[in-house]
């Protein structure tokens, strides 16, 4: 009875495994659900770095053999990250090479994020794309892969701080560029009011940021600020920047057009409400900008409370989530900014293949989509809003 | 007795038999799988879990259960992590013994809680998980600790980890495996943690002061916790609040696939070794056939709920044939 058991389980586990992957190994399924949207040439929005490239893949070549790009993210059950799998697949379907994707379950599953990138380091693949969650734990993989010439390509949040040249570009969205998203789509509405404004009768587009250390925050509250100050310095000659991000501050607090940025208190999500209510409490506003979804939820959070949007002000919110997902449907938002996630994928597994050919390759712009009601449902759309 | 032990060697002959054709499927099908850099990386994941399970092995020999490995674990880690960083100086050796201290501490707080004061091992470890969770949180408050890199001539890394491409950590764990197995099979206190798992009362009536050898069952395990915490900090480097949890029902699933019976009263630390690596392999080699993370978790729990099922096999089988032998020869 005992050995019939262990027999029956080895040979259980054994066709598990053999079912589990009677095709080619590590060659994933054709994308079903969206067309890849094929980039052949990626907008390089920095100015091109020099890379110290691994010796191994010195020249340019074509014939260089491509077949087997790693990809290791931050997590894997995560919308986002499905977002960014359909994306690393399409570009592996373009490319024609096999793509693994592996990434741990939790944003603070370090330790099993390193035997994933050591796995892959295992599998010799041609290239890498790593979201890493501590760059530090990762710097003698680094190395390996480096010493091996093996291609590293950043992705998202990417490889902060990884020693010079071991990482050769990275693929993530230009934070600044997103803002600005925001700031085009907010600015058709509020033209006209803002034409009209003068010193005597001021208005006021707000920005509610819930950070001003953040990166990513304080980048699309900058890319937000900057591109609606141009924008309304055409119709008006009266434009200033003022509050809470000093740095990007213009002064001249009596202007016609105040974009006033207000920076919570603490990111908790009580002073980002009570952020909120100073900024919809503020006479002739125009429209607010959060930029991101902690600055959503303190927003709606203050509107759920009873605290009225003045008519006709704009909201324009960042990323996505439930709440944020229905203000838009209903109409109490008038849209949304949010990163592009399949773009992301797409792009790392691009740069990674390239890399691999021996090209010369740049950090690249995933981009941002804007969003609102009408289109919300698309599916190419629908796969960036997480829940 | 005899037969008892005859029977553990079987059993570990068929845990080790399953692991070597698990190798050899995935030596097979598993891309990259027959190289050196594999061997480091599945040593490298069983460190931490490794010192876990032998630790819990003790306790589940006496029938009962530790679930405050993990988080202890990373408690202790955390905490001397923080001594390292913020210590005014304070040498890493010395945070290191700290480490295990605290690993130790939190061991004796379960074993006096489960006999002291009678509380259910289930509800007492429970506690101190969520407990070592919190204070590892509140001490370091709620910031990641890092501890020397994995690169350069850092001699943590090349005590602790690998030096180069050895994996000293191996090294570690199987001295510990022999010590272990040494007090466990060879001393007093081993024969009382087998005693008292299987008639714990029996134990108390011979005269042996059996709660105090219980206790000394979850001090191990403690220590044990501790001590994994050093090779989880060489290994991973940086140490995250409030992680840890699952950690322990890893380390518990490798001694259940090792043979340990969750009853009490059976066990073997060579079966749980090869449980852990059974583990580690299992994880290591699926990734290299491409199949996701979601999916490795999943084969993992179909070998625990095999290995439980076999365990009770085994132990239905053993009452049989204790009950059936004297009257008729054949078995059923």
């Amino acid at each position: 009875m005992k050995k019939f058991i262990a027999i029956l389980l080895v040979i259980l586990l054994a066709t598990a495994f053999l079912v589990a992957c009677n095709d080619e190994p590590v060659v994933e399924d054709p994308p079903t659900v969206e067309e890849p949207e094929v980039i052949d040439e990626p907008e390089v929005i920095d100015e091109p770095e020099v890379i110290d490239e691994p010796t191994e893949v010195e020249e340019p070549n074509d014939d260089v053999d491509v077949s087997y790009v790693a990809v290791i993210s931050k997590g894997f059950q995560h919308q986002f990250w499905q977002a960014v799998y359909a994306g690393a697949r399409a570009a592996g379907e373009t490319y024609g090479v096999a793509v693994s994707f592996d990434g741990p379950p939790s944003e603070a599953d370090i330790g099993p994020q390193l035997e994933m990138l050591r796995s892959a380091l295992a599998r010799n693949p041609d290239a890498i794309a790593f979201a890493a969650l501590d760059t530090e734990a990762a710097l003698a993989e680094l190395a390996d892969a480096y010493n091996r010439g093996i291609p590293v390509i950043g992705f998202d949040s990417g490889i902060p701080d990884a020693p010079a040249g071991q990482v050769l570009a990275t693929a993530a969205t230009d934070n600044i560029a997103a803002g600005a998203v925001g700031a085009d789509n907010m600015f058709p509405e509020i033209q006209d009011a803002i034409a009209a404004a003068t010193e005597d009768a001021p208005v006021t587009i707000a920005i509610l940021s819930q950070d001003a250390t953040s990166e990513s925050v304080t980048g699309r509250t900058q890319g937000f600020a900057e591109r609606m100050y141009q924008l309304a310095g055409g119709v008006n000659d009266s434009v200033a920047i003022v509050g809470g991000l000093g740095r990007i501050n213009t002064g001249d607090t009596d202007a016609a057009v105040i974009i006033d940025v207000t920076v919570g208190a603490t990111p908790e999500i009580a002073d980002m409400t009570s952020a909120a209510l100073g900024v919809l409490n503020t006479p002739n506003l125009l429209g607010v900008f959060c930029s991101n979804e902690g600055a959503v939820m303190g927003l709606l959070a203050t509107i759920g409370a009873g605290t009225n949007v003045p008519d006709g002000v704009i909201l324009v919110g960042f990323d996505a989530g439930s709440a944020q997902k229905e203000a838009v449907e209903t109409g109490l938002m008038f849209g949304s900014v949010t990163q592009d996630p399949f773009q992301i994928g797409y792009q790392a597994v691009s740069l990674a293949v390239r890399a691999a050919r021996g090209e010369a390759v740049h950090d690249v712009d995933t981009g941002a989509q804007w969003w609102n009601s009408s289109n919300m449902h698309n599916p190419d759309i629908a796969i960036l809003l997480y829940d | 007795m005899n037969i008892r032990i005859r029977r553990f060697r079987l059993e570990s002959f068929f845990a080790l038999g399953a692991l070597t054709i698990l190798c050899i499927i995935f030596s097979i099908f598993a891309r990259g799988f027959n190289q050196w850099a594999t061997a480091l990386n599945i040593f490298a994941s069983s460190y931490a879990i490794g010192f876990l399970a032998i630790g819990v092995t003790f306790v589940i020999i006496t029938g009962g259960i530790d679930l405050s490995i993990g988080t202890v674990m990373m408690s202790s880690a955390l905490i001397g992590g923080f001594l390292y960083q913020n210590g005014e100086g304070l040498p890493l050796w010395i945070c290191l013994i700290i480490i295990v201290l605290i690993g130790t501490a939190f061991g004796t707080l379960n074993g006096l809680m489960v006999t002291k004061l009678e509380l259910p091992p289930f509800i007492a470890t429970l506690g101190t998980m969520m407990v070592a969770a919190g204070l590892g949180s509140i001490i370091t408050s709620v910031q990641s600790q890092r501890f020397p890199a994995p690169i350069g001539d850092s001699w943590f890394t090349r005590t602790f980890f690998r030096i180069d491409n050895f994996p000293v950590g191996a090294i570690w764990l199987f001295s510990f495996l022999i010590i272990a197995l040494i007090v466990l099979n060879k001393t007093k206190l081993g024969r009382y943690t087998f005693a008292i798992g299987s008639n714990e009362e029996a134990v108390r009536l011979s005269g042996v002061k059996a709660s105090n050898w219980k206790c000394i069952a979850y001090v191990i395990s403690g220590f044990c916790a501790g001590f994994g915490a050093i090779f989880h900090a060489a290994a991973v480097t940086t140490i995250v609040p409030n992680t840890g949890q699952g950690t322990e029902l890893q380390a518990i699933a490798a001694v259940v696939i090792g043979g340990t019976s969750l009853k009490g009263g059976s066990g073997s630390l060579t079966g749980t070794i090869i449980g852990v690596f059974f583990m580690s392999v299992l994880r290591i080699g699926l990734q290299g056939m491409g199949i996701n993370a979601a999916s490795q978790v999943f084969f993992t729990g179909i070998v625990v709920i095999g290995a439980v099922l076999f365990d009770i096999q085994r132990t239905k089988r053993a009452n049989q044939v204790r009950k059936v032998k004297p009257v008729v020869q054949k078995e059923k």
